[in-house]
């Protein structure tokens, strides 16, 4: 393909011809490139988010600072950056102040792997899909080594619960993404996509897209499955401890990644960057990607929350033999 | 296997207050709650023996902060007894009428904090403390204050309701029932809210009375005991109003009879608007002449709207000279050990909030 930036191919041809710094100097603009697109969504998301809640509210949300209070969070942002970074006597020091780079670093790499548009991706590579989600499948085990390293007993209760609520969203969400490889027969996320041009996953299986929902929620850990950090009952579950800088970088992780959570749904269900052609392929996509970070915001503001045993129960009575009949259907109707 | 004992409150999200619970968990179980309470004690009981009676409404008020004029009528009323004055026909009404305004204000509050207990994003909280906040602003326009009216006078009121009382009531009432149904599709036609407490923190119709629990608690364990009803005071037996109760003795049952509770209130305040009696509703002044205690003992139980709150008083002439409180919050708080063993620990935020407990009135 004709101008088509695959950071990975443009990376081998330099080492073939020995150029390597022009495609570092590349690498670099790129990441650079999506992580300001993440993290413009990110602060984006988190002010409609304030904003969003506080109507449902009847509040006004931010409104002092700029414009509909657009630079709240950001003030926010240099608040908790400014205070002081404490950790507990009894935390493991080495796990406790690792733990959030570690989670950061996942998140920003999965957001790298994606492609963004036909023509702009870090990696055209064969298992892109089954390489998001299995490195995705890693956060709850970073969480729960957060929540342990900060030995705090409402972290204790909060790792377990992590652990529990990965029994339980992971498989159903494991299979609902084989469904769709049934259909592609690959797990390349351009295949995946082009796939889609006939008509897209959500209209495919419809069962699968809301499994498929809920299992994000979860992955999210956004409510009704904000378990973690159930501040009824666990204060703040796996940040009682945390102070402030690190609240912060977690605030970013959390917007960020409703991003990618978002741009997944979108690249499984909703066709991905597929559009009419008066808006750029990567405007379609995170335009997506902002839908389902809506419907997020929306579920957030009504649900209450769920009892761990209850997210067991609801995940192996429901969620997994719906994916399985999900996966069987698609078998039997596409392949 | 080894429990987990942790420590809540007494600063916590859902202690409201200062409570303090030791927990013993088994995983997520709990096995055993250990409740402490007393952060909040001032001393109350002790403070009224050196004060004159009418000094001591200010203080009684602080007791239930979330129904400050049903104790302060309680205590009045204790008073009157002791003093053996009786209320005017109209100064009964109106009281009839901020009662029952207070009871829905009051009742507001808590679905507000128990849909916060349950982990939602505070999106019924904000909604129920609208529509609170419109009935303070009513009693403000009654009494002339928002959060605590002293507004009780020794056989009637300090003033007369205000001109336009009615209508601007009635608008409210309207309002109010409008709204009620909107909170019962918001909040029970979510599966999750009917999981959590449908058949969660069950209190048996034997424990209930075993333990002493009054209110709310003990109707939705099946025991239809109100002491409006019961051991009637005021006009609420010419008015017409039935005490709701639920048979199930679970959360939603509590839910569900403090829902229905705040529908009888609004016919209640209507009912009572309509048939009120013209005439002088003002009572006595502040400084009593020789006032003259005719009772040396006096007992006077209501129906506040947490449960039967009682006070004994022991009449010296000038002022009391003991006075004791039964809080019912205390009694119904105590029930908490009984009901949460055995729970998940996500559970025992919502049984604390259904118990509905203030801990300034726990502690006095």
């Amino acid at each position: 393909m004709t101008g088509m930036i695959d950071v990975y191919t443009i990376m081998q041809n330099g080492l073939n011809s020995g150029n390597i710094l022009i495609s570092l100097v590349f690498l670099v603009i790129y990441v650079i490139f999506v992580l300001l697109i993440m993290s413009v969504f990110a602060y984006l998301f988190g002010w409609i988010e304030r904003k969003l809640i506080a109507k449902a509210h009847y509040r006004h949300g931010p409104t002092y600072l700029g414009k509909f209070g657009i630079l709240q969070n950001l003030a926010d942002l240099i608040k908790l950056i400014a205070k002081e970074k404490v950790a507990p006597k009894t935390a493991y020091p080495v796990l406790f102040s690792l733990a959030p780079q570690l989670l950061v670093a996942l998140t920003v790499f999965l957001v790298l792997l994606l492609p963004y548009s036909p023509s702009l991706q870090a990696a055209n590579i064969g298992p892109g899909l089954l390489a998001v989600f299995v490195l995705l499948g890693f956060t709850p085990i970073i969480l729960f080594i957060a929540a342990f390293a900060s030995g705090n007993k409402y972290a204790d209760i909060s790792a377990q619960r992590s652990v529990l609520l990965l029994l339980s969203y992971e498989i159903p969400m494991m299979l609902v993404i084989a469904s769709t490889v049934l259909i592609t027969n690959s797990y390349n996320i351009q295949a995946l996509i082009s796939a889609q041009e006939r008509g897209w996953f959500l209209f495919l299986m419809p069962v699968g897209f809301v499994i498929f929902f809920i299992a994000l929620l979860a992955e999210l850990e956004r409510p009704p499955f904000d378990l973690n950090e159930a501040d009824s009952e666990l204060i703040a579950g796996w940040l009682t401890d945390i102070s402030a800088p690190y609240y912060a970088l977690y605030l970013f992780l959390d917007y960020s990644k409703v991003f990618l959570g978002g741009l997944l749904l979108s690249i499984l269900f909703l066709g991905g960057w597929l559009g009419p052609s008066f808006l750029p392929p990567i405007a379609w996509l995170i335009g997506k990607a902002f839908i389902v970070a809506l419907a997020v915001i929306m579920v957030r503001v009504t649900m209450f929350r769920m009892r761990i045993d209850r997210i067991l129960r609801f995940g192996w009575i429901w969620l997994i033999p719906l994916s399985l009949i999900n996966l069987v259907i698609t078998y039997i109707l596409f392949v | 296997m080894a429990l987990t004992r942790i420590n809540i409150g007494p600063v916590h999200p859902s202690t409201h207050g200062v409570l303090r619970l030791v927990v013993d968990l088994d995983g997520d179980t709990v096995v055993d709650v250990d409740t402490r309470i007393g952060f909040l004690h001032r001393g109350v009981e002790k403070l009224v023996e050196n004060r004159k009676y009418m000094q001591c409404p200010p203080y009684m008020e602080k007791l239930d902060y979330a129904a400050p004029l049903s104790v302060d009528e309680l205590f009045v009323a204790t008073v009157e007894k002791a003093l053996g004055i009786e209320v005017k026909e109209r100064a009964q009404y109106i009281r009839v009428v901020l009662l029952e305004l207070q009871r829905i204000a009051s009742h507001l509050l808590w679905l507000g904090t128990t849909c916060n207990d349950l982990g939602q994003l505070t999106t019924g909280f904000m909604w129920a403390f609208m529509d609170r906040d419109l009935v303070l602003r009513l009693l403000e326009e009654a009494t002339g204050s928002r959060m605590f009216y002293v507004n009780m006078r020794l056989g009637g009121l300090v003033r007369d309701l205000p001109a336009g009382f009615d209508e601007h009531a009635n608008k409210l009432l309207d309002y109010l029932e409008k709204r009620l149904p909107r909170y019962e599709r918001f909040i029970e036609k979510n599966p999750v809210f009917i999981e959590r407490m449908k058949g969660v923190g069950i209190l048996s119709k034997e424990d209930a009375l075993d333990l002493g629990v009054t209110g709310q608690i003990l109707r939705a364990s099946g025991v239809d005991y109100d002491v409006r009803k019961d051991n009637t005071y005021y006009v609420y037996n010419k008015l017409h109003f039935s005490s709701k109760h639920a048979v199930s003795g679970d959360n939603f049952a509590r839910y569900k009879v403090r829902m229905m509770e705040i529908g009888e209130s609004i016919r209640l305040v209507r009912e009572a608007l309509r048939t009120m009696p013209e005439g002088d509703a003002v009572g006595m002044p502040v400084k009593l002449v020789m006032p003259n205690a005719k009772n040396r003992i006096s007992i006077v139980s209501r129906e506040v709207p947490r449960g039967e709150e009682l006070m004994y008083l022991v009449a010296d002439p000038q002022s009391a000279y003991r006075l004791s409180i039964r809080a019912p919050t205390f009694i119904n708080l105590a029930a908490l050990r009984h009901i949460a063993r055995g729970c998940r620990i996500a559970d025992l935020f919502a049984i604390t909030s259904t118990l509905d407990f203030i801990m300034a009135d726990v502690d006095r």
